[in-house]
């Protein structure tokens, strides 16, 4: 607990706390960008159970570069609103189970990858059934991904280690 | 905006939103609407402005429907925040300007399908859409990343430090 204190009481985390627009700005990147992770994540999915079957596999990964800028915004913001209130994520276990989940998200982002997009044979043809489920388990994890990071703001045993209530 | 509680007491949905867990289950099926829009319409707005080309146009299109249905669930969703809260709406200049992109939105997609949809439907896969394609892509992706940004907003202005159009 006592690390926590020590990073509230930084001039960096008061200042996120404090200052409007770093606090929401960093709020607001992390949900402009969480929308296109989550966004090319929605496309490629459908695509590979099928439905728009005329987009060519391969080429879905011209969308990646937005994914991975996506992602980085996603991460730094994530940092930052975790500077201005580490207590209030790191004593929720619903917080670790966000990470958990979008982890399992991306491994599975990455085998499909392996797996289906560097594969000229599924761009016309029909995908493997395995790669449909992991589609499938893909869009639930967003999802929960999603469900979980809402929860967060509902689900917190408090708001600073400094001064709890 | 009594109206608006009234119906909201009515039909349930206030007390629902007010439950213990309302609140976050409506605002993360929110965010999921808006996973879909982005996803679907998003990226059919990057493809036209011109990233991706190899994909036609017309093939990414065929996601469209899925937005439409995020689209659906937002405004459900929306109008159960609304109801069951109106006084941080209706005054809240995050949420009027919120409306106003939306309103452009739709205009936009409009002049979209009634003159340039013919003209995206049938080009190639690495065809360049035309440069009023383009901007009306890049309007409708301003729009909704506008919306999402408002719709965050909406929890900074807390009214009664509020000002609206219309008071």
């Amino acid at each position: 607990m006592e690390y926590l204190v020590w990073v509230e009481e930084t001039s960096f985390s008061i200042w996120m706390r404090e200052s409007g627009p770093a606090f929401f700005g960093s709020l607001i990147l992390h949900s402009v960008a969480m929308g296109f992770v989550v966004g090319v994540h929605v496309a490629l999915d459908l695509r590979i159970l099928g439905l728009a079957p005329r987009i060519p596999l391969s080429l879905m990964r011209r969308f990646f570069p937005v994914l991975r800028v996506s992602l980085i915004a996603v991460a730094v913001s994530g940092v930052l609103l975790l500077v201005a209130y580490p207590g209030k994520a790191l004593t929720n276990e619903v917080f670790y189970l966000k990470l958990a989940i979008v982890a399992a998200a991306l491994y599975i982002t990455r085998s499909l990858t392996n797996r289906v997009l560097q594969d000229p044979s599924c761009d016309s043809g029909l995908v493997s059934t395995r790669s449909r489920w992991l589609a499938a388990v893909s869009l639930v994890l967003w999802a929960g991904a999603i469900t979980s990071g809402r929860f967060l703001a509902y689900t917190h045993n408090m708001m600073m280690a400094s001064h709890q209530y | 905006m009594e109206a608006l509680l009234d119906f909201s007491h009515a039909t349930g949905i206030y007390a629902f939103m007010h439950s213990a867990w309302g609140w976050p289950i409506v605002e993360s099926l929110h965010f999921i609407g808006l996973s879909l829009l982005v996803g679907t319409v998003g990226l059919f707005d990057l493809r036209m402005i011109g990233l991706a080309k190899g994909i036609p146009m017309s093939a990414l299109h065929k996601l469209v429907p899925w937005g439409v249905a995020g689209y659906g669930v937002n405004v459900l969703t929306g109008f159960m925040f609304v109801t069951s809260a109106p006084d941080q709406y209706l005054f809240n200049p995050a949420f009027q300007t919120k409306l106003a992109l939306m309103g452009i939105a739709g205009v936009n997609v409009l002049f979209f399908y009634r003159f340039l949809f013919g003209a995206v439907q049938a080009a190639g896969a690495s065809a360049n859409a035309s440069s009023t394609t383009k901007v009306v892509a890049a309007i409708s992706l301003s729009c909704w990343i506008g919306v999402i940004v408002c719709g965050r907003l909406i929890t900074y202005y807390r009214p009664p430090y509020h000002w609206c159009f219309w008071c």
